[in-house]
């Protein structure tokens, strides 16, 4: 057979025929090392044990089998690929050599493992020769090397630059000092191997030392021993690799070594809904007749919750984006999730029979830490702005502000507590239908001085335009709400407004967790805009956008739901506006991305499209945009809340304007432009820095002024 | 402690009023309706009470059918009963004596330690009725409360009163009549539960009839007016801080003539 002499012994100097025994204490050690692994997972407060837990969690889940094709081919993509974990790039290549390193230097063992222990003893051929024999070497040589340079990135960062949203526990260490060993170890096999055999001249694989190019390089500071020396030595790091090998695998299932499987099977359950970030339904009718609502207990959350939770392996990288985080409020998105894990774990064991079954434990005569005040501190449930940046970040598809909002669910509609200045906000909502409490009549104010068309009037039109209450409220946003409609008048826009029969669109409401006047505020705007056979609505607030789009719908609401930076988009492109007049004194404009445009609907090119045909070219970016965007501080009900803990957001993100060099901030969210405002006035730069909402330039441009 | 709590729908602050034909009462149509904000902190005062030391809490008030919404916000913040004079003419014409006649014929049925009323309505802002209440009762009155403690053997109360520059205490045996003045308390916002049970509290309906009232209000509104609108602020100009200040001044002193 043409090559035949290009292979190797595999098993050499350990499993020759002077060492039968050697062989079966291998084969032990592996099974050892398995069964250890699967008691890991089986052990007391372990993974099987929190599985168990999660089949008592009665919290509804939106489906995670469904698409089963298109399911496993994303998740594939995303596991193979890593098009998340590289949107960090340092950590990501760090991980993608690892993640690759490994899959070659598993294939080098699965290889190992087929010649040795299956084609050689019962077919006594060999498959591992030749060119195939070069190529595996070269590959399992390529793949060690990777491990190394990607366990080398993540020691310098740990050990050198260790950042200060991510955490430091011994496993972390421990794992890559682990991985390191394992490869190190691997190498030195090799070249202690080749010392003894290949780069001896005159071995018959002499020529093709080099293939082995990894080992080589380990060799080289064993040039100087002898044959027998380098055997000897050999074999006892042939042994020490074994059991480091066999370590690690009983550790997967003690450490989060264990998101190599739970990883994939999370990205394959990913929500696949249209909205970003389900909140959990609570259907109508179960408001006269439920007990309890949102969470207060472990078992209240949906299995997936509890699953997420020991998905979770502490990357901190919802930590690193998080808005509430970065201004020093008590809030990291990795601990609520770590927490409700470090939870859960102690609870089931409270939880199990002696027969290995978990029983719920009565509210009563449960002794552990309360979900809500210890294990998940009430300052953190307030300190989210809903701003999603934790769930975007996330390479491991967790859902973590959602948690929260299910607290907060509990705290408001059960228990009446959450921050004072809230109370004002929902009476505003209730009895004004618009969260500052003014009086509705003045609804349509705004509009007084301008042709603006009523719905009662025209009957019928093909847009609604839904003003929300910012627009129709707030002296700031009115201006962009006046500038909309004369855009779309002078576009001739078939449009109408409802006038005094439009209602508060609920977001803040929901997200404060007050489901119950969400709902009571959907359903009025819903028979109002029904009785109108409304069929598109264009919104000029990204809050309103995301709760008719998504939140309406799942209350049966069905409409064409566009934010206005869509439809101004378009009007340009089409040439029914016409930007005839330049936008002077704007030197230096940044767009702001608005979370609920950007991270919750994709929306970042039309804002900015719009921006270029003001003839301003591309916007100057800030340190954090697109899905990076660092949140305006406003989102999840925070618009209404006194910010009282660490600094505060709008400043933080006005400053990022500040350092970019921008004069004109950008926004396209009327929360987003009062937080920005205010960051403006508060920093002291009014005289050299401004912020604009996008349709007052474009009103501007095309001289409806 | 039992405690009596007189509550009254008033027009939401923010509402837009509009006054009827003939200028003596508003428009009601379009308006919306809230419990008087005085008479929540009466209500949450007696709720408070009543989880601390137990009993009763029970809301009497007089209005149209539409006032059950006020009643059942009061139920839902925690009182256990009410008992609604439903009487629209009678309640559209009544002046606070004839309110208090009604309210008193009521609370005379029921067993209470104390009564609670706002310090006002903010609607007519008359604030008589608890005064009435106290001679048609025979009872003491103790207005503008701001604090409210009850002895260990609930036979008096020592009420702190808010007074111009300062505060006084006072002491009072009980039964006794206590008009709230904000600061008394923050009233709760009702839970969901709260909310749900005050649909299911019973409610007694009475006419004026029912209770033997016949008096007529001893007062009658001529007429009502809207203040002048505000009139648009108007922008100082000036080349500098020093030109724009002479013409505030001027402005001050010759168009608004104030200085």
């Amino acid at each position: 057979m043409p090559g035949a002499e290009i292979t190797r012994e595999l098993y050499w100097n350990v499993v020759g025929t002077g060492f039968p025994v050697a062989r079966v204490l291998s084969y032990i050690l592996a099974l050892a090392a398995i069964v250890l692994f699967v008691k890991g997972l089986f052990r007391r407060g372990g993974f099987f044990d929190a599985v168990k837990m999660m089949k008592l969690a009665s919290g509804p889940d939106v489906p995670r089998t469904d698409n089963a094709g298109q399911r496993l081919k994303y998740a594939v993509a995303e596991v193979f690929g890593h098009r998340k974990i590289l949107r960090e790039p340092y950590q990501g290549v760090a991980h993608l050599f690892i993640f690759w390193g490994f899959i070659a230097l598993f294939f080098g063992t699965f290889m190992d493992f087929v010649q040795g222990d299956i084609i050689e003893p019962l077919f006594h051929a060999n498959i591992l020769q030749g060119g195939f024999y070069l190529f595996f070497s070269l590959i399992t040589d390529l793949g060690g090397i990777m491990v190394i340079a990607g366990i080398i990135m993540f020691l310098v960062r740990r050990y050198a630059g260790r950042p200060k949203w991510l955490d430091d526990k011994p496993e972390d260490r421990i794992i890559l000092w682990l991985i390191l060993a394992i490869v190190v170890t691997g190498f030195l096999i090799e070249g202690l191997r080749l010392q003894a055999t290949e780069m001896q001249p005159g071995h018959p694989m002499h020529p093709y030392a080099w293939y082995s190019f990894g080992g080589h390089l380990f060799a080289l500071p064993f040039a100087w021993m002898s044959v027998q020396a380098a055997k000897g030595l050999h074999r006892f790091v042939w042994w020490l690799h074994l059991f480091i090998v066999m370590g690690f695998i009983v550790y997967v299932a003690y450490s989060k070594l264990l998101h190599i499987f739970t990883v994939p099977v999370n990205i394959y359950m990913r929500n696949m809904t249209e909205n970003p970030a389900p909140l959990k339904p609570i259907p109508p009718e179960t408001f006269e007749t439920a007990e309890t609502f949102g969470v207060h207990l472990l078992e209240e959350y949906s299995w997936k919750d509890l699953f997420d939770s020991e998905v979770c392996m502490r990357c901190g990288r919802c930590v690193a984006v998080c808005p509430a985080f970065n201004t020093d409020k008590p809030l990291k998105p990795r601990d609520v999730i770590q927490n409700l894990r470090e939870h859960l774990e102690a609870k089931v064991k409270l939880s199990l029979d002696a027969d290995g079954k978990v029983r719920v434990i009565h509210e009563e005569s449960y002794e552990g830490p309360g979900l809500i005040g210890e294990v998940i501190e009430k300052d953190a449930i307030w300190a989210c702005t809903t701003c999603m940046a934790c769930i975007e970040a996330c390479p491991a598809y967790i859902s973590q502000f959602p948690k929260l909002i299910d607290l907060r669910r509990y705290l408001t509609m059960m228990e009446s507590d959450f921050p004072a200045e809230v109370q004002e906000v929902f009476r505003g909502m209730e009895n004004n239908s618009n969260p500052w409490n003014i009086g509705s009549h003045a609804r349509a104010d705004w509009a007084k001085e301008l042709n603006v068309p009523l719905m009662s009037q025209k009957g019928e039109a093909e847009y609604l335009f839904y003003v929300g209450c910012a627009g129709a409220f707030d002296d700031l946003n009115k201006k962009v709400a006046i500038a909309l409609a004369k855009i779309f008048n002078a576009a001739g826009l078939d449009y109408a407004i409802l006038g005094t029969e439009e209602g508060c669109c609920g977001d803040s409401a929901k997200k404060i967790g007050n489901e119950y006047l969400f709902q009571m505020l959907a359903e009025t705007n819903m028979e109002v805009f029904n009785n109108y056979k409304v069929k598109k609505i264009i919104t000029l607030c990204p809050h309103g956008y995301n709760t008719l789009k998504y939140d309406y719908k799942e209350l049966g609401g069905d409409y064409e739901v566009y934010h206005y930076t869509e439809i101004l988009d378009d009007l340009i492109r089409s040439g029914k506006i016409t930007l005839k007049n330049p936008v002077d004194n704007l030197c230096a404009i940044s767009y702001h991305d608005s979370c609920y445009l950007g991270r919750y609907n994709g929306i970042y090119e039309q804002p900015r499209n719009i921006l270029k045909a003001l003839g301003l070219g591309a916007p100057v970016e800030m340190a954090s945009h697109h899905e990076k965007s660092l949140c305006c501080g406003a989102g999840g009900g925070r618009m209404w809340m006194e910010e009282t803990l660490g600094t505060r957001i709008n400043q933080k993100r006005t400053q990022e304007a500040a350092d970019a060099g921008a004069k004109t901030v950008c926004t396209a969210c009327p929360f987003c432009y009062t937080m920005l405002s205010d960051g403006i006035k508060e920093l002291g730069k009014g005289e050299e820095m401004r912020a604009v909402d996008i349709a007052q330039l474009v009103a501007k441009a095309a001289g409806l002024e | 402690m039992n405690s009596v709590v007189c509550v009254k729908q008033v027009p939401d602050t923010e509402t837009l009023i509009k006054l009827n034909a003939d200028g003596t009462g508003i428009v009601t149509d379009g308006v919306k309706w809230i419990m008087n904000p005085f008479d929540e902190y009466a209500v949450e005062e007696a709720v408070r009470k009543k989880e601390k030391t137990g009993g009763t809490v029970t809301l009497v008030s007089l209005g149209p059918d539409r006032a059950l919404d006020a009643i059942r916000s009061g139920l839902a913040m925690g009182a256990d009963t009410a008992v609604h004079i439903n009487d629209a003419d009678f309640a559209a014409k009544a002046d606070p004596y004839a309110t208090a006649q009604a309210l008193a014929a009521a609370i005379k049925e029921l067993e209470y330690d104390a009564i609670f009323c706002g310090k006002q309505a903010v609607d007519d802002d008359a604030g008589q009725v608890a005064a009435y209440l106290g001679e048609l009762l025979d009872l003491p009155v103790i207005t503008l409360v701001i604090k409210l403690e009850l002895s260990d053997d609930g036979k008096t109360a020592i009420a702190t009163r808010e007074i111009e520059g300062g505060h006084a205490v006072i002491e009072v045996p009980l039964p006794a009549i206590f008009t709230a003045q904000k600061g008394l308390n923050e009233p709760r916002y009702a839970s969901l539960p709260q909310i749900m049970k005050a649909k299911k509290k019973p409610v007694t309906v009475k006419t004026v009839a029912d209770l033997g009232v016949s008096a007529e209000p001893m007062t009658v509104i001529k007429g009502m007016s809207l203040p002048p609108e505000r009139q648009a602020g108007k922008m100082i100009e000036g080349a500098d801080a020093a030109a724009k200040a002479a013409a505030l001044a001027k402005a001050l002193r010759e168009e608004a003539e104030v200085i």
